[in-house]
């Protein structure tokens, strides 16, 4: 994938944080809600903003408050929080490959949500050695300050918000899936990669419109992979089957 | 907040952070004992397997639009046909995304504008 954004080799972070910019289009709208939810839950919007630094992982966090303005027990808050967090642990070994030896990285990791790896997944490769450490450090701190920012806004104006920019907050969302769909997009080299990742997708979508959304992205990247396991050696059985019965 | 609602709240980052980095050590320990295995050759094949496929998991959930309806799903099909066709004539990464909004939020307005009876 070719480049809109020269990474100059002085500044690989300000390449990191203009091509982490798309993603703001949907941190930010959601952000907002985070941090309206939250004060409507009964917290204030200071222990709205410390949430959204120290966790930092959007659907889990709309659990946390959810559960405990429900009187959900503690433990089972926390259970749940890890539990819808637990896709996380996927992620950081699939970019270990390209990661630089530097101190940095795993202080960025707490970065590393859903978007960021998406994102630095097919950019690290990419990149110069000299240059990862840096881009992702723009990238994730971009990402990591706009949902700060936007809970804050959303905790101290929110509903006006909502109120005077409801279609801005319909349009903006929309940068993310544009950009999974760049991401994904070059993927498709085969019929076996095709079958696998549309069949992800399509699993995804479904279970997100049954509103399974937190279940959605494990399940469906289980079957996607189950999918290109299958696949893989249906080829050879046909061609045994094949053999076998001199069609 | 209430002191055990603080503790709730660092065990949940500090569990969330533990999962992102954890699994970075490990692997970085597992590239280093393999000898010249600093490449994705040396990961393991399922996990290598698991990035693209969650790629397109979170694309997948990402296209249920934010108010679902007839509306929103044309503007997605929309969008997201736009981001293909100027992905695919620029093979870049922020051209096809702005297209991708533009064309979703230019059914949006239409629709707003010229609402149907």
């Amino acid at each position: 994938m070719n480049l809109d954004a020269t990474t100059s080799p002085g500044r690989p972070w300000l390449a990191g944080m203009r091509e982490a910019f798309p993603l703001l289009g949907g941190y930010v709208p959601v952000a907002i809600s985070f941090g309206l939810i939250a004060t409507q839950a009964g917290f204030t919007p200071w222990e709205a903003v410390v949430i959204s630094t120290l966790v930092y992982a959007g659907a889990s966090q709309f659990l946390f408050v959810g559960m405990i303005a429900a009187g959900a027990p503690l433990w089972l808050v926390v259970a749940m929080t890890l539990l819808i967090n637990l896709r996380h642990v996927v992620y950081a070994p699939n970019l270990a490959p390209w990661l630089t030896p530097s101190r940095g990285w795993p202080w960025l990791m707490h970065g590393l949500t859903d978007q960021v790896f998406a994102l630095a997944h097919a950019r690290l490769p990419q990149l110069p050695a000299s240059q990862r450490l840096g881009w992702f450090g723009g990238a994730a701190l971009l990402a990591w300050a706009s949902w700060i920012g936007g809970t804050a806004l959303g905790a101290l104006a929110g509903g006006e918000l909502v109120a005077r920019w409801a279609l801005m907050g319909e349009i903006l969302p929309f940068a993310l899936p544009a950009l999974f769909l760049v991401l994904v997009a070059p993927r498709f080299t085969s019929r076996r990669w095709s079958l696998a990742l549309g069949l992800t997708v399509l699993v995804a979508l479904g279970l997100t419109i049954l509103g399974f959304t937190n279940l959605a992205i494990p399940l469906a990247a289980a079957c996607g992979a189950l999918c290109f396991q299958v696949v893989k050696f249906a080829p050879a059985r046909q061609e045994h089957a094949k053999g076998d019965r001199h069609e | 907040m209430s002191s055990a609602l603080w503790i709730a709240v660092l065990i949940s980052a500090l569990g969330t952070l533990l999962m992102r980095l954890l699994p970075l050590l490990w692997m970085q320990r597992r590239l280093a004992r393999q000898a010249g295995g600093d490449g994705p050759e040396a990961m393991p094949q399922w996990l290598s397997l698991l990035g693209p496929v969650m790629i397109a998991a979170v694309f997948g959930v990402s296209l249920m639009p934010v108010t679902p309806g007839l509306l929103s799903w044309v503007a997605t099909a929309t969008g997201v046909l736009a981001t293909l066709v100027v992905w695919w004539h620029k093979r870049t990464l922020g051209w096809p995304v702005a297209a991708g909004v533009a064309a979703y939020g230019a059914v949006v307005i239409l629709a707003a504008l010229f609402p149907t009876p």
